[in-house]
């Protein structure tokens, strides 16, 4: 970055227009500097258009007032929001009345939407994660389809999940006895109580098990007391263990206690034997489908235990309770029929009486399947690769085992996996083209739901009805108003506000002895049903920052402060105070914008930034030191002494200089996000004072209200983001003004959410493509920096 | 919530008989030291690329003396017994990650090559694919890709250049970012297929050639509405098709009888010793069994948080290695690097006593291990730690730590390499020469 050494302090102002550029730009961007590459003196008026993209990244760096950089002449707010306003009209004029609408790639299936896919075409819920590998993010976002590439090992994953996805939801080839064993993990206590198992129970396992037909299973428990190298542990008293499929008691045994000690005292391995038998061969009878096994001892009390006290890190070291270890699932033994699952009921729309009816009913099934799973109308001769699939599964297992083999092909095809928009073949670059109602069908449910569409879109799309007046909007609503797009909370915005990203910090446990995974979990439970609420009520989309409510269980409140909510249920609740209103008071930022030691005014400050004012900061220049760590020995420094001390240097101040002190405004928030009034190390008050754009602000609420001045600035990041996420593109400079035309009618509407939606739905952008156009000719603004260098 | 991992053993159980299986039901993966390889005529090297985060403390790994017999320095001291086959190259950088560093710094490691800028991956075909296009196509897998992370910590994506070049060292070509398995049951699938018997796996292999046939049909026929720009995508995903056709081709004619396999891993083990170590033996049968020349291996990810309690080191890796030259920190620091050492250490000790050819699988590789990065607190590329191990079919000399001028280009190291693996390269990213001595 290039500095300008004419710092003046007066604030005199001129009129906006080129005035504004020449006495607050003009010193280092122009043409003789040539900072950041860029020279406003060399790119006219009249070209404005050709040079939107400058042009489109000067506004945002004045509208977060990361320019003219801290220690430069500043232009007063007034000045600036003329600025803004005298470019952006401009902007918005150039690009005339008809905004180009871009261009999606083949867009495939990321592994939310995959997994969200597989639960609509067979009500049934897998684990992608365990299926697919990761997507590359872009501009955000996991769904770009630019950075969806396929490579060998992807496209082999997406076949293996179709194999194995079929086969879970249709019950495989018959039914041959498989084993599968479910591990407990070594890390969970064995005298606490674990979430899902019954009340009164202490350790234990739960796990999931699909079912794969209706019959008999077997269950083998593996627990921990008595065995090992002859030596007898975990059998001083007596313990009950019980198992329970779906929360209802199956079995239950004893072990350990005076018999079993004295047996396997004097006859020892034979004795071993009996015991263990007794939790083997459980013979179950069970419907097919997913069902929940837990097993687990029944606790008693603590005051009869002999455990010791066991380090932290080494549970099930030197411990005289048992655990359960393992279970393992046998069968089915006995097979009394294929069940009547949810994934069976939604597949098998007909059943053959006779052998000749199974091709015309098999013709249906799959009809229907390959309908609903490529999300449009399939011909006779579509069906034909699936068939085929039919056949030969049908010679080697069965009627059955054909229809599973001809749903394995459907989602293996990349009909399925893709989605696509179509082009005339004689079109030309630049031409526009409107989507046909089926594609926008499946932008709008992939948009708002992240799955395809339902039958009642569908049907509405493949009838002709969806480009008629008003009837994308009333689609809209629709899908708005269902519980699935809790979607844009959970995934739009979880990416948006980077939720994720408290996963990726681990406390230190000496300084946060009280952090633990249900605090984690409650951050991301709360946020999800807090954007939520906002989203799901149609609520201004303001109320993301100034909500005065929010959603706690008990584990939250207490770290919150809030008294009288008891219990794990989560629920809405009145803040009492508004230190913690909106998105900037709730953990899952403040945390996840800290390290696992101490706060980060630096992350909160390029995260408020980037997430809020739209603005994002530069990365770093290679090679600047770290912040320096308090070490032992030394006197300790606050995290604000230390990074004010690096803010001296000019270079580090003109970013620094931005970003930090809207990070300092919430510095009592700690590293976990409670609140504190000191520092910990130091011992000294927390000041959270600086000045912003030349305003003071102290804490929460006068950041929240300075970033409230301008609300279209906040509104315009979140139709920018939400744009991205919705078109599965990064936005250009040429949306810009389809933006901020969203922007200007949701105002009206008080920037309610499904303003914002309605506005992105009807754009260009949104309902059609642009024939991409061969690489285009450089700017003048490019020419002349390549000119100049 | 849950808290099991889940193992299929995918073993028959006689029906009705209800047989009770001894539990637990898990050996320890012991491979019998078969040679497969054995069966080759000619010698042709294994070529690994074993990349490690975050630099290294350099005053700690490089070597304090130079030539034939240098002493070891603390962080490679788990080498000793490779100290014959181990050259240590000094003066080395690489300029192209300079930058957003975590998001440059893996891809960018083989590729010596600055990425373009944008959401879309372009950059340059990597050393190790350039090699797979020479020497990997007469095995199942041209090369295979092992993580031992899912992904990076934050900060580890960049704005300007994506995700695109953090979550892997390998590029295929210029936009083609090969991703890396991290979980163990995914890659022994990949591996060794998902059948117990030859029979079972020949049904499968059957069922996955005809849904092969089919996708590329259906991929066509996409086509026909398609625009310029997306036909072009879908030609790459034909290329794809056309890929693991070639490598089920491949699968269906390899003899894996004589290679006593492990039992299908359960998941991801939560100890990273064992993790590690699993990935690594897998890594090490995929050679045995010649089912790739070419492994690319990343020991941790970028930005990983991942903590090191085995070596005494609580913190988060990455957090520590912003050390800010204290002391404890950077004491933590090498304590990871060597701990990251000992573990490939174990898995040069296992290629060294399997057999293949004449020699050991050992004797036949040429192994690069190192980092892109130097010094983690200043996010820097110069000294890069770079060590090379191996007898390279005995195209290596070893024994020796080279110096070169500051700021010898990486790249020409590379080229080096790709030369002794037969693979003659004239020039790969900014190389400006090559490195003849190793």
């Amino acid at each position: 970055m290039v500095l300008c050494s004419t710092a003046r302090a007066a604030h005199d102002d001129v009129a906006s227009g080129t005035d504004f550029l020449t006495k607050f730009c003009g010193d280092c961007h122009n043409s003789t500097d040539w900072a950041g590459g860029v020279a406003f003196d060399t790119m006219p008026q009249e070209n404005i258009a050709g040079d939107a993209a400058v042009w489109e990244e000067a506004v945002k760096k004045l509208r977060g007032r990361l320019m003219p950089p801290p220690g430069e002449t500043q232009p007063s707010q007034q000045a600036i929001d003329a600025q803004v306003s005298w470019l952006e009209t401009r902007l918005d004029a150039a690009s005339g009345s008809r905004h180009r609408p871009g261009n999606v790639v083949l867009h495939r299936l990321n592994r939310t939407e995959y997994q969200n896919e597989i639960r609509r075409l067979l009500d049934l819920d897998i684990d992608a994660a365990a299926l697919l590998p990761k997507d590359t993010k872009a501009d955000g976002f996991d769904n770009v389809a630019l950075a969806l590439r396929v490579s060998p090992a992807f496209l082999d994953a997406y076949i293996v999940a179709a194999q194995e996805v079929s086969a879970k939801a249709l019950g495989g080839n018959a039914t041959r006895a498989t084993s599968t064993v479910y591990r407990a993990s070594p890390s969970v206590a064995r005298y606490q109580h674990l979430e899902g198992l019954p009340l009164g129970t202490r350790g234990g396992l739960l796990v999931d098990h699909l079912f794969p037909a209706d019959g008999e299973y077997n269950f083998n428990i593996a627990q921990s007391g008595s065995r090992g190298g002859g030596y007898i542990s975990g059998l001083d008293s007596r313990q009950r263990l019980v198992m329970t499929l779906d929360g209802r008691r199956v079995f239950e045994q004893r072990l350990g206690g005076e018999d079993d000690l004295k047996a396997l005292d004097q006859r020892q391995a034979s004795a071993d034997k009996e015991v263990q038998d007794r939790f083997r061969n459980i013979h179950l009878t069970v419907p097919a489908g997913l069902h929940r096994i837990g097993i687990a001892f029944i606790a008693r009390s603590h005051a009869e235990g002999n455990e010791i006290l066991e380090p932290l890190d080494a549970p099930g070291t030197g411990s005289g309770m048992p655990n359960v270890t393992a279970v393992e699932v046998l069968g089915p033994t006995k097979v009394t029929g294929m069940g009547d699952t949810p994934s069976r009921r939604r597949v098998f729309i007909c059943k053959p009486a006779t052998t000749t009816d199974e091709t015309p009913c098999a013709r249906r099934i799959v009809g229907e399947f390959a309908r609903r799973a490529f999300r449009r109308p399939v011909s006779e001769a579509e069906l034909q690769a699936p068939m085929k699939f039919f056949e030969s599964g049908r010679q080697q297992g069965g009627f059955d085992f054909g229809i599973q083999q001809a749903v394995m092909a459907i989602l293996a095809s990349p009909k399925f996996l893709y989605r696509a928009v179509g082009l005339p073949q004689d079109a030309a670059p630049g031409s526009v083209h409107r989507l046909d109602e089926l594609e926008l069908a499946s932008r709008l449910s992939f948009f708002l739901w992240s799955e395809g569409p339902d039958e009642e879109l569908l049907n509405a799309a493949a009838a002709g009805q969806l480009n008629q007046p008003g009837q994308i909007e009333r689609q809209m609503k629709r899908m708005l108003a269902d519980p699935r797009a809790q979607s844009l909370a959970t995934n739009f915005a979880g990416q948006w506000l980077t939720v994720d990203e408290i996963d990726a910090i681990q406390p230190d446990p000496t300084l946060f002895p009280e952090f633990d995974g249900a605090l984690r979990r409650a951050f991301h439970e709360e946020m999800n049903r807090f954007v939520g609420s906002v989203f799901g009520e149609d609520r201004s989309v303001l109320s993301l920052l100034t909500a005065d409510w929010t959603f706690v269980n008990e584990r939250l409140a207490l770290h919150y402060g809030i008294p009288n909510v008891r219990g794990d249920r989560f629920r809405r609740v009145q803040l009492p105070d508004s230190r913690r209103y909106g998105i900037l008071g709730k953990g899952a930022f403040l945390m996840g914008m800290s390290y696992a030691n101490r706060t980060s005014p630096v992350r909160r400050g390029s995260w408020i930034l980037e997430q809020i004012v739209g603005t994002p900061p530069h990365a770093p220049p290679p090679g600047v030191e770290a912040l320096q760590e308090n070490t032992e020995g030394n006197v300790p420094r606050t995290v604000r002494a230390r990074l004010e001390a690096h803010r001296r240097a000019k270079s580090c101040n003109a970013c620094h200089g931005v970003i930090d002190p809207l990070g300092f405004a919430l510095e009592n928030f700690d590293a976990i996000g409670a609140w504190r009034a000191k520092d910990r190390e130091t011992a000294t008050l927390i000041d959270a004072g600086d000045t912003v754009h030349g305003v003071k602000v102290s804490g929460p609420d006068e950041l929240r209200a300075l970033l409230l001045r301008r609300p279209d600035q906040f509104a315009q990041t979140l139709t920018t983001r939400l744009m991205t996420f919705a078109l599965g593109r990064g936005l250009e400079a040429e949306d810009m003004p389809t933006v901020r035309a969203i922007v200007r009618a949701a105002a009206a509407d008080d920037y309610r959410f499904s303003s914002i939606v309605r506005g992105i739905v009807n754009s260009d952008a949104f309902t059609s493509t642009m024939v991409p156009m061969p690489k285009p000719a450089a700017t003048t603004a490019q020419a002349n920096a390549a000119q100049a260098h | 919530m849950f808290i099991t991992k889940k193992h299929l053993s995918r073993r028959t159980v006689l029906k009705g008989a209800g047989v009770a299986v001894a539990l637990p039901l898990l050996d320890a993966m012991i491979p019998a030291a078969t040679a497969l390889g054995a069966t080759a005529a000619a010698r042709r090297p294994r070529l690994g690329f074993v990349y490690f985060p975050h630099g290294a403390i350099m005053e700690q790994w490089t070597p304090a003396a130079e030539g034939k017999g240098f002493p070891l320095s603390p962080i490679l001291t788990p080498l000793k017994d490779f100290h014959q086959q181990l050259t240590i190259i000094s003066g080395l950088g690489n300029p192209v990650a300079d930058g957003p560093v975590h998001s440059l710094a893996p891809a960018t490691w083989l590729s010596c090559t600055r990425p373009q800028k944008g959401q879309e991956p372009n950059m340059a075909p990597t050393c190790d694919q350039i090699a797979a296009r020479a020497i990997g196509q007469d095995t199942p897998m041209p090369s295979l890709e092992i993580a031992t992370e899912s992904g990076g910590g934050g900060g580890s994506c960049d704005r300007d250049f994506g995700c695109n070049y953090t979550g892997t060292i390998s590029y295929r070509t210029a936009s083609t970012p090969l991703p890396m398995e991290y979980n163990p049951r995914k890659l022994f699938q990949r591996l060794f297929g998902r059948g117990d018997t030859p029979a079972e796996r020949t049904e499968l292999n059957r069922q996955y050639g005809s849904v092969l046939d089919m996708v590329a049909e259906d991929a066509a026929s996409l086509n026909a509405r398609l625009g310029q720009r997306d036909r072009a995508l879908v030609s790459d995903y034909m290329e794809t098709v056309r890929e693991l056709e070639r490598r089920m081709q491949k699968t269906a004619s390899q003899d894996l009888s004589g290679l006593k396999l492990p039992e299908v891993p359960v998941g991801i083990p939560e100890n990273t010793d064992e993790y590690l170590n699993l990935m690594f033996d897998m890594a090490a049968l995929a050679w045995q069994a010649n089912l790739t020349r070419i492994t690319n291996f990343m020991i941790a990810a970028e930005v990983s948080g991942r903590t090191y309690n085995n070596v005494q080191v609580p913190d988060a890796f990455h957090a520590v290695s912003h050390h800010g030259n204290d002391p404890e920190k950077k004491a933590k620091l090498v304590r990871i690097q060597t701990y990251h050492t000992q573990v490939f250490a174990k898995w040069l000790k296992r290629l060294a006593a399997t057999p293949d050819g004449e020699g050991s699988l050992l004797d036949n590789a040429i192994i690069l291990y190192g980092s892109n990065m130097s010094n983690s607190d200043a996010h820097n590329h110069f000294p890069l730690p770079t060590a090379l191990v191996g007898g390279g079919c005995g195209k290596l000399k070893g024994n020796q730590h080279l110096r070169y001028p500051d700021h010898t280009p990486l790249a020409n190291a590379l080229v080096a390499l790709l030369d002794r693996a037969g693979v003659p390269t004239e020039k790969l990213g900014d190389s400006n020469g090559v490195i003849s001595e190793i």
